[in-house]
């Protein structure tokens, strides 16, 4: 298939999903071609050089230190998709043959980009190595910075990490209700009339979630006081991940769709702002620090269901031949919890200036690689959570509500409980689960769990 | 002024800002108190129904002996000896909170009882509603952290009587969350008049250096698409409006200047979702445990624990208005730094940068504490740490705006020009104040 481009409204997530996952070529519609043919009639825009490009690097300037890796490709591609959005309305100097030029290298494999090394790249860089392949000879030095402005790397950042969010929040919510029936927690704390009482429509959101994975959830066997604190506080954190998942949909949508850069309008050029994105970085924040948040409360939870006097469960959750049951993932997770809250740390606008022009540097990369570290960790917990949980219920021959088997057999099918026969590599299968959760963020399926 | 309560929707932020700041009693109204009356009275025939049922803190004893049954017969002395009072007050150091934050949070733990849903009787409402009259405890800001809010609020209620306390009425006076949404308010009335501030004072130094005026035009506001930027944009616009044209340095607009309106935009929407995270919380129920009034189902009603004591709204709002103070403290220097170019004498240059340090530092975030309790109470609430840290954040911008307010004066007196009239004020207080803390 193909991804027709007509107008800015065209750059959604969900086309960005077809190009940039699904490997879709884009091709301009007529409105955007006639908007881009209007463009260009005025010749190479007059005026001082523009803001954008204060940030703009000359062609084959992407040769910065890689450190041996490289971009993923769909936030290539998703550079490239993102850099057409600002020229469909014919507001920016690119014209149509070099916007066609640019939707052509979506027809084919995306350039290899240096992710930069340690200190990560350079928007000014990465959009010299992504448009690498667009012949610019012809294009006026107008075109050639407009084409160029960096703006589209935080676009594509935040709807690459909008993407993976969604399905991981969808995967969290499932194994915490999973942990519920694990651990017998009393349902009250998800009623329904909290919805109302709490008045917060991210929360009812999860509350209604949780309810739909323990719908038909029995009540013989579960605790009759309350449960701890990390059980009963579940809908509110989940809540906090809905919200800021929420907003890096809302950046991400908004930057797809904007013009950004030095802006033609009436004749004239507006230099501008546009080059910095003010609102991804501080959403791929939030979410890393909900990722962070949910972490710790997955851990706490496999430390309750792993200790027999909170969790009225067997020692260790061990059977005969594997006295050690689950207990050592609790360290584990732990480990895991902390990473994830280094990964926390906020990318701010860097304190170093680069120039007396370009005072200000971009954090979104930085902001990217933490939100990516976070949810890395976020998935090692969660998936020694869904290994506790597996344990816990199969010692004590319960079968979870009926929403949530299929997660239950899907997990099993990769991490079988320990049953004390055989040999086998814990680390390597905990390993498989954690692959099969960061899967399942990009694909939202896993287990064919309800939504 | 009195504030009359009567339901859940009269906790706004404006009767916060009157009972917290302006000092207005609070009144519990008839509907309120007929609410609660015939909550309570439903709440008692549920408990009269099976004395021994789980309900948390009535039946049971607390925290991590909640799974320990207390008899029937022993239920209302139970209630009296809740050791809400000096017993929990343990915190110490820090410092205090303000007073006013402190009627703000007994004006937000009523929002638990105007519906019914403590199962207390209005006289406890009032008696808490009365704590306003007379003056408050001191909270200590060290030391709060733990699960829920009760450390903070056994400071609150070290004046609270306890001995006429019937069955279920301690539970709903030192449980929830009203800490978090007092704070989540307190910091939310001062938030909006500081970015205020702090526009201007970017609108100053902006004219100061001549930026050109399309670099904040109106259509870049659909252009780029989000309702924050454009709010910021044509704040900055409103604030150049009628200012001489000139152009004090000469070459390119450095990036400082050209992305006001997108830093901008983010502060506009933190403080958005930090005012949204207050109305939110002060009208939330968040006792534990909660009860609910008869319905078709449960003829008796329903009594049971939750979570809602951990409000895990506030603390990340606060930790993005933080990070977004540390941005504008950063962005200040930068436009001091191209103020100052071609001019050799000392300025604030290193006192700014020392400022976008302390506010960086404040920007770390607050998450869920990694130490535990014990193993019931295993998660604590951040929310005093992450309101320490906003108000430091907030005090380095603050500083930060006077600093560059007066650097954007002396350029404009150095150009022989004016400022435009909506930032002429505040220059002029900066400028009487030499080195004043607030240029607003």
């Amino acid at each position: 298939m193909t991804v027709v481009l007509d107008t800015r409204d065209d750059f959604t997530l969900a086309n960005f999903r077809r190009v940039c996952y699904g490997g879709e070529a884009v091709q301009l519609g007529e409105q955007a071609r006639r908007a881009l043919a209007a463009a260009g009639r005025g010749g190479t825009p007059p005026g001082e050089a523009g803001a954008a490009s204060a940030r703009a690097a000359p062609a084959g300037a992407g040769s910065a230190d890689s450190g041996g890796r490289y971009l993923d490709e769909a936030v290539v591609r998703g550079i490239l998709f993102a850099r057409l959005a600002g020229c469909v309305s014919g507001h920016t100097a690119v014209r149509l043959t070099a916007a066609e030029r640019v939707a052509a290298l979506l027809g084919s494999p995306a350039p290899r980009v240096p992710s930069g090394g340690p200190a990560g790249p350079d928007e000014a860089a990465v959009m010299a190595a992504a448009l690498a392949g667009v012949r610019r000879d012809d294009l006026g030095e107008a075109e050639r910075r407009a084409l160029a402005e960096p703006a589209p790397c935080p676009a594509a950042l935040a709807a690459d990490t909008a993407l993976r969010s969604r399905h991981r929040l969808e995967s969290a919510q499932a194994i915490c209700a999973l942990s519920i029936e694990a651990f017998g927690a009393p349902l009250g704390a998800y009623d329904a009339a909290l919805d109302d009482l709490w008045g917060d429509a991210h929360e009812a959101a999860v509350l209604r979630a949780l309810r739909r994975h323990l719908d038909g959830a029995g009540t013989d066997g579960r605790r009759f006081h309350q449960a701890p604190v990390s059980y009963r506080i579940i809908p509110r954190v989940l809540g906090q991940a809905h919200r800021a998942v929420a907003a890096v949909e809302k950046a991400a949508a908004t930057a797809l769709r904007a013009v950004t850069g030095d802006v033609l309008l009436a004749g004239r050029v507006l230099p501008n702002g546009g080059f910095h994105n003010g609102m991804a970085y501080p959403a791929m924040n939030a979410l890393s620090a909900a990722w962070a948040d949910l972490a710790l409360i997955a851990e706490r939870q496999v430390t309750a269901l792993n200790t027999a006097e909170t969790s009225g469960l067997p020692v260790n959750l061990a059977v005969p031949g594997a006295p050690t049951g689950t207990y050592a993932y609790g360290w584990a997770a732990s480990s895991y919890a902390e990473e994830a809250r280094a990964a926390a740390a906020p990318a701010l606008l860097p304190a170093a200036a680069c120039d007396p022009r370009s005072d200000v540097l971009s954090p979104a990369f930085s902001a990217h690689r933490r939100e990516r570290r976070a949810a890395e960790c976020l998935d090692g917990v969660f998936a020694i959570l869904v290994i506790v949980c597996s344990q816990a219920l199969f010692v004590t021959n319960r079968s979870p509500a009926g929403p949530l088997r299929p997660l239950l057999s899907f997990a099993r099918s990769v991490f079988p409980p320990i049953d004390g026969t055989g040999v086998r590599d814990l680390s390597a299968d905990g390993q498989s689960l954690q692959q099969a959760l960061a899967a399942a963020a990009v694909t939202g399926r896993l287990g064919s769990t309800a939504p | 002024m009195t504030v009359v309560i009567n339901g859940r929707d009269d906790f706004t932020l404006e009767n916060y800002r009157r009972v917290s700041e302006v000092g207005e009693p609070v009144a519990i109204g008839p509907r309120a108190r007929e609410a609660m009356g015939a909550a309570r009275a439903d709440f008692i025939r549920l408990l009269e129904s099976d004395r021994t049922q789980f309900i948390y803190g009535v039946t049971s004893s607390l925290g991590p002996h909640a799974k320990v049954t207390i008899p029937p017969e022993q239920q209302r002395a139970h209630a009296r000896a809740f050791e809400f009072r000096g017993n929990w007050a343990r915190g110490f150091g820090g410092g205090y909170l303000d007073e006013r934050v402190v009627r703000g949070i007994i004006f937000a733990r009523l929002a638990n009882f105007v519906a019914g849903n403590s199962k207390a009787r209005p006289v406890i409402a009032e008696r808490l509603a009365a704590l306003l009259d007379g003056p408050l405890p001191p909270v200590p800001l060290d030391g709060e952290v733990g699960a829920g809010e009760a450390l903070p609020l056994a400071h609150v209620l070290r004046g609270f009587r306890l001995d006429d306390l019937e069955e279920g009425e301690a539970n709903p006076v030192v449980n929830g969350s009203p800490v978090s949404a007092a704070l989540a308010a307190d910091a939310a009335l001062r938030a909006a008049p500081r970015l205020d501030r702090a526009e201007r004072a970017l609108a100053l130094s902006a004219a100061a250096f001549g930026v050109p005026a399309d670099a904040y035009a109106e259509e870049l506001g659909e252009l780029w698409g989000d309702a924050d930027e454009a709010a910021a944009l044509a704040a900055l616009r409103r604030h150049l409006s009628g200012m001489s044209p000139g152009r004090r340095q000469a070459g390119p607009v450095p990036a400082s200047y050209l992305i006001l309106g997108r830093v901008l935009g983010q502060a506009h929407r933190a403080v958005a979702g930090l005012t949204e995270a207050a109305r939110v919380s002060l009208r939330s129920v968040t006792d534990n445990p909660v009860y609910l009034p008869p319905d078709a189902a449960h003829p008796l009603g329903q009594a049971f624990s939750t979570g809602g004591f951990h409000n895990a709204m506030v603390y990340p709002a606060l930790n993005a208005l933080a990070a977004v103070w540390a941005d504008l403290t950063l962005l200040a220097g930068r436009h001091v730094t191209a103020l100052r170019a071609a001019d050799p004498a000392a300025g604030p240059g290193p006192e700014l940068s020392a400022l976008a340090e302390e506010a960086r530092a404040a920007a770390m975030p607050t998450l869920l504490p990694a130490a535990v309790n014990d193993p019931q109470d295993d998660v604590s609430s951040p929310a005093f740490g992450a309101y320490r840290r906003e108000a430091t954040a907030a005090e380095c911008l603050d500083r930060a705006i006077a600093l560059l307010a007066g650097e954007a004066g002396r350029a404009l007196d150095a150009a022989g020009r004016r400022p435009a009239p909506p930032v002429r004020d505040p220059l002029q207080r900066v400028r009487a104040a030499r080195k004043g803390p607030d240029p607003a």
